[in-house]
């Protein structure tokens, strides 16, 4: 008959068991949602690590850094930080150094950025008659990478 | 059922009958074949006669066989019955932390992560946000109360059994087990202890011997000596228990 000795662990496991083994599968995937979920409520930032793609940012970041985010209102983005941030419409994050910024009392702010391996600034990349970035496009500041 | 489908088998077959008094065997087409096949696979699926074979260098695999053989030792030869509290225990606090941790997914679906609002951020308004931080923190109390669970309470006991007392009268006898093997070690212990469901009495005993004196050279579980082992701890405590 076909020979299912692999499966023999299984065979040999009552109801109990069975259910254990299926929990212990979901206790692992839970755990790591709420790590995750964990370090998003911690740093404020809806992907608190993101992934460097492309060279735009030699010779800083490389592609295939990781980098940490963290996106707390109480610290106001500055010139000269590096932020990633995400144009309307698209789902692609990116990881540019703020250039200029204009804020308003209320703490409103509209920046341009650029990559610093790039000859020009971003505004060719923003949406079709954008020219500023705002804070809701923003992911977070980025405070410590791991290089690749 | 079974038979009707086997007799069925006979009677067909490619090609045309035979005539005369012979009974001619066909072999049986693909549809009996599979249908055939079917059935010897699903009573062939519980195993419980087939030797125990498992990786000899494994040390996980060769603690769970010990441990479940251990178990069928006390279970099926002094007939006591197994009480789940405690695994019970167990597997109710892991399946709660998997309903929070499911409901902390559903809850972040159904209201999207604020993005960094300008001003408010903390539970004033009983946001999604500060919901999210309340199941979060409640799954990882969860998580501590399981090992606390798991340390504490469990203890590596992997059998509770009852003796059922024959007159029907007195409280059970509780059997527990226990074992240890460390890891890269092959001195494996177990523990039996006794627990008296009338004088409230405790005691224990155990053995620590080699794994290989328990398994052939090709990996398979030889029960009787195991069983022997296994029988000698049991009647010690019992002996005991007579004695006292």
């Amino acid at each position: 008959m076909l020979s299912l000795d692999f499966l023999d662990d299984v065979r040999r496991m009552n109801k109990r068991q069975l259910y254990y083994q299926v929990l212990n599968f979901g206790m692992i995937v839970s755990s790591a949602l709420m790590i995750w979920k964990g370090l998003m409520v911690v740093t404020g930032s809806e992907s608190p690590i993101v992934v460097v793609l492309s060279g735009s940012m030699e010779p800083a970041f490389h592609r295939g850094d990781l980098l940490f985010l963290t996106n707390r209102v109480e610290d106001p983005i500055r010139v000269g930080e590096i932020v990633v941030f995400r144009i309307e419409g698209r789902e692609i994050p990116i990881v540019h150094r703020v250039l200029k910024i204009h804020e308003k009392e209320n703490g409103d702010i509209k920046f341009l950025t650029k990559g610093d391996n790039n000859a020009v600034d971003d505004r060719g990349l923003y949406k079709q008659g954008q020219h500023w970035l705002e804070k809701k496009d923003v992911v977070g500041r980025a405070r410590g990478s791991l290089v690749n | 059922e079974v038979r009707g489908q086997m007799s069925g088998v006979r009677g067909q077959g490619s090609g045309g009958a035979a005539g005369g008094d012979e009974e001619v065997i066909r072999p049986p087409d693909r549809e009996n074949r599979l249908l055939i096949l079917n059935q010897f696979f699903w009573f062939q699926w519980r195993i419980d006669e087939k030797p125990v074979k498992i990786d000899k260098w494994d040390g996980a695999a060769v603690k769970n066989s010990l441990d479940d053989a251990a178990k069928k030792v006390l279970l099926e030869k002094f007939e006591y019955v197994e009480n789940f509290c405690l695994v019970d225990g167990r597997l109710m606090i892991c399946t709660v932390s998997c309903l929070f941790a499911m409901l902390a997914l559903v809850w972040d679906y159904l209201h999207p992560f604020p993005e960094s609002r300008p001003g408010l951020v903390l539970c004033g308004s009983g946001s999604g946000f500060c919901s999210l931080t309340r199941l979060l923190i409640t799954y990882f109390i969860m998580m501590g109360i399981l090992t606390l669970y798991t340390s504490y309470k469990e203890k590596n006991i992997f059998l509770v059994a009852l003796q059922k007392d024959p007159a029907g009268m007195d409280p059970d006898h509780v059997w527990q087990l226990s074992s240890s093997l460390k890891r890269f070690d092959d001195l494996y212990t177990l523990r039996v202890s006794f627990s008296d469901g009338k004088t409230k009495n405790w005691r224990e005993a155990e053995f620590t011997k080699s794994v290989a004196v328990f398994f052939d050279d090709s990996g398979t579980l030889v029960m009787d000596q195991f069983e022997k082992s296994v029988s000698k701890l049991h009647d010690t405590l019992a002996m005991e228990k007579k004695t006292k």
